[in-house]
């Protein structure tokens, strides 16, 4: 070593001191996302759902959202009109996408695309023309930005993205896939918790201008079905403890903060066993209809209807319902039916 | 061209070919310009051991190995002076040439390389890898892929976690489309962790150490590698000589990285040695140096295999494989030895080359490298450690660039049927059934389209007295594949309540 030269010896002393740094840096912080503070209630928060007309709870006084047009649910359904109609014809009857979205808003579309494991006929992600049909709705509303993502628990994002034939559909209609990146997440604390007291949120889902929430409805033997509420477990980090730890109430704990604007429920197939995951399409049933509702938990408890259960017999809907996060009760709301 | 011109170019060709060497390791099976085994297929060693051992004829991987052969019988050694990874990062380390006066180690070392060589051949003709980590390139290799990768990831994505920290507007988005761009490209999506990564940077750091003894001090005496390459060019076409111009200044032999120009011998060198790096060409000012094509053999030396050491090898090699039949595997399965789709015991371990790149292309770090499960003859071949990462139903990526198939290719839907192992509920800590609290992780988990995990309703007493519904998970044997994401989602901490093992024929296992 004695031979060693003044060049070589800054040659490594350079590359020892950028690993230094580096390593140095990566160590100063603690890999743990920054808690941060949700208004408790009363304050507006940014993803407070517009009203598309009142519910039957307590808080239901705003006049002025009674008088604007559309229904409180929109169910579409017939063979006839495809998955893009029924969605354009269900959110067409809730108000339409203008009142969910603002000229040059930061949309997020939410759907369900649990793992990389199927195409979508075998109905365990969301029906790619449902996500397209939002998206192109949202473009054309002068939406700022649309992207559409989920973090799949089985294989990667990026193959499940393509294997569901989101990717595909979405960017045809200009859409963007977004890689729910790890850096992103907020610790988020959340008031008034049943079960769930902190969880990594990713961050855009909750500084977002519109969150739609597009879940497929399908078979799930924990939760008997996973519906709009369930799909809302897709924007936090750490599922496994939720399992564990209370599963309906940690489901509903999440969606005091987490509130889509607007829910559109694909029910064009179902998955009516061996859910979430599937894989056989004699668990498939072809349901040719699309739920659209500001209000998840009425959203919920329609879709529930086509599994022959009512929102009741679902704990978490149940649940968000005695919470007054929405109303499960289908007779005292506004439902359009339209048979395409 | 004259030799000191083209010496110029070795450095960059050494980088160039490093750079390739990591681009394929860190992009392998995502690539198609060239094979991801490239390095695999050129090695002869790796080659010759692989179908020996498993008596089977690999064509990619004897093309690979004869392109290697074929060009040592004309060029000598080049592999280990311009082409070989390992060789390389031993170049740019310091190293120690001895001074003028300084006794030369005692030249009976460089038997130890050809030792090894006869040990690794002998020991595949008789069925048995387990020396084929001492092969440079899957040292290398399993180095940079268990532990220095893994270590980069963990740096930046650390510095990236400090960067975000920093309040400067605009700056989660560049790092978050800078993070984005590396894990859709290069990195995993988690930070991956390997078992033996610090046995895998030992062996490495005691090569490179070694330097300081002798400059090339691997090469020169232990890679059996160079020992096989250095046995062929015996009868190399171009080999160095001197001529009468030489004034023995020993400006040669000071330069000369393998010590392999003799002062007693009037300055010539064995082609065995002579790794052709030609860093002796620019020392001579005499121009007594020659580069000339040669036919007769190259004289034998001392230290070069004889028939007792040949002998030495193959009492080495009955001996290994005769402890390696003292190993309580041979006896009974280890409970854990899960092995990649495909891939059954006791064949895997004579095709297995250790080279890991299945372990590099698995997207759950899941393969890991064994160290008990199938004994020390085991050691490096890949397992399924589903606690750490789960065989992802959407992948066939192993089989696919296993170099020798010792993992078969697999379509999609083939990886799927094959039973990697099975798994079973350990109801002495699994929530519902030991403690009465609701889970039900394992049977969401289970990707099979019927699932393997099924829930059983229960009434039970709760804690506080009242009647309660809980849901229990059992495993369906027979429909289980022994993917593991249901161990490896398992909620409790440390050891999960449903664990993987290796897979009997017992057929249906009840609920109860």
């Amino acid at each position: 070593m004695s031979n060693l030269s003044r060049r070589d010896f800054l040659r490594y002393l350079m590359t020892l001191s950028a690993a230094g740094i580096s390593t140095y840096l990566s160590s100063c912080r603690r890999l743990e996302p920054t808690l941060i503070e949700i208004p408790t209630e009363g304050a507006n928060l940014p993803t407070e759902a517009p009203r598309a007309s009142t519910p039957p709870t307590a808080e239901s006084t705003d006049s002025e959202l009674i008088s604007t047009e559309g229904a409180y649910l929109a169910v579409a359904r017939g063979k006839a009109a495809g998955p893009d109609e029924l969605t354009r014809r269900a959110i067409a009857a809730v108000g339409g996408i203008e009142r969910y979205v603002k000229k040059g808003a930061d949309v997020i579309v939410k759907p369900n695309i649990c793992n990389a494991y199927h195409s979508p006929e075998y109905a365990s992600t969301t029906n790619p023309a449902v996500v397209a049909a939002i998206v192109a709705l949202c473009l054309d509303a002068g939406a700022g930005r649309v992207r559409v993502m989920d973090f799949p628990f089985g294989g990667k994002a990026q193959n499940a993205y393509e294997t569901s034939g989101i990717a595909q559909a979405v960017e045809s209609v200009g859409g963007e896939m977004e890689l729910m990146n790890l850096l992103k997440y907020k610790k988020v604390e959340i008031p008034n918790p049943m079960a769930l007291k902190k969880t990594e949120i990713y961050g855009d889902i909750l500084n977002a201008d519109t969150v739609i929430n597009v879940p497929i409805a399908k078979h799930h033997s924990g939760a008997k079905l996973t519906l709009g509420l369930k799909n809302l477990m897709g924007v936090i980090l750490n599922r496994g403890t939720l399992h564990a730890n209370g599963l309906h109430q940690s489901i509903v704990d999440l969606s005091t903060v987490v509130k889509p604007q607007l829910t559109v429920i694909d029910a064009t197939s179902i998955l009516v066993a061996n859910g979430p995951t599937g894989g056989s399409l004699n668990d498939v049933r072809q349901m040719d209809t699309v739920i659209a509702s500001a209000d998840v938990v009425a959203a919920d408890a329609y879709a529930a209807t086509l599994f022959n259960m009512t929102g009741a017999d679902i704990e978490y809907i149940r649940l968000a319902d005695e919470l007054g996060l929405g109303s499960m009760d289908l007779k005292s709301l506004n439902i359009e039916t339209i048979d395409a | 061209m004259k030799a000191s011109t083209i010496r110029k170019f070795r450095p960059w060709v050494q980088a160039l070919v490093f750079i390739l060497f990591v681009v394929l390791l860190v992009a392998a099976g995502r690539i198609n310009f060239l094979p991801s085994d490239l390095f695999f297929r050129l090695d002869p060693l790796v080659g010759l051991a692989g179908m020996l051992a498993a008596r089977r004829f690999v064509l990619s991987m004897f093309i690979g190995g004869l392109i290697v052969l074929v060009l040592t019988l004309i060029l000598g050694r080049v592999w280990c002076g311009w082409l070989c990874p390992l060789g390389t990062v031993i170049d740019w380390v310091p190293s120690h040439k001895p001074k003028p006066k300084e006794a030369e180690l005692d030249s009976r070392w460089r038997k130890v390389k050809y030792f090894l060589l006869g040990l690794i051949v002998l020991l595949a003709l008789l069925g048995n890898l387990s020396l084929i980590i001492l092969d440079p390139i899957t040292l290398i290799y399993r180095t940079v892929i268990t532990a220095i990768w893994p270590s980069l990831v963990a740096i930046v994505s650390g510095a990236e976690q400090a960067l975000v920290g920093l309040p400067l507007p605009g700056l989660l988005d560049a790092v978050v489309r800078f993070d984005n761009f590396l894990r859709s490209t290069v990195f995993p999506i988690y930070q991956p962790v390997f078992r033996l990564s610090g046995l895998a940077v030992l062996l490495f750091v005691v090569v490179l150490v070694l330097n300081a003894v002798r400059s090339r001090f691997w090469c020169r005496y232990l890679c059996p590698l160079g020992g096989l390459l250095g046995l062929l060019s015996k009868v190399s076409w171009l080999r160095r000589s001197t001529n009468n111009h030489c004034i023995a200044c020993a400006k040669c032999a000071r330069v000369c990285p393998t010590g392999t120009i003799d002062p007693k011998k009037d300055y010539a060198s064995d082609p065995s040695e002579c790794i052709m790096c030609l860093e002796c060409a620019p020392a001579c000012d005499k121009n007594a140096q020659e580069f000339h094509g040669y036919l007769a053999p190259a004289l034998w030396q001392p230290y070069d295999p004889s028939f007792r050491q040949f002998l030495l090898s193959a009492g080495a090699a009955v001996t290994v494989v005769g402890l390696s039949k003292v190993l309580p595997q041979n006896k009974r399965t280890q409970p854990f030895l899960l092995r990649p789709p495909g891939a059954a015991d006791p064949e895997f371990l004579s095709q297995c080359i250790r080279c890991g790149m299945c372990i590099q292309v698995c997207p759950t770090s899941g393969l890991q490298p064994s160290l008990t499960e199938a004994g020390w003859a085991g050691i490096w071949t890949p397992v399924l450690v589903p606690r750490l990462g789960y065989c992802d139903y959407s992948c066939n990526a192993c089989g696919q660039v296993c170099p020798t198939g010792a993992i078969p290719k697999l379509t999609l839907e083939e990886k799927r049927q094959r039973v990697i192992g099975h798994a079973y509920v350990d109801r002495n800590r699994c929530l519902p059934w030991a403690s009465g609290r609701s889970c039900i992780t394992c049977e969401e988990m289970c990707p099979v389209s019927d699932k393997a995990i099924q829930l059983e309703e229960v009434e039970v007493l709760s804690s506080d007295g009242q009647l309660t519904t809980l849901q229990r998970p059992y495993v369906i044997q027979d429909r289980c594949i022994g993917c593991g994401i249901c161990e490896n989602n398992c909620p409790l901490s440390g050891q999960a309540a449903i664990q993987v093992y290796t897979p009997t024929d017992l057929g249906i296992s009840l609920p109860w």
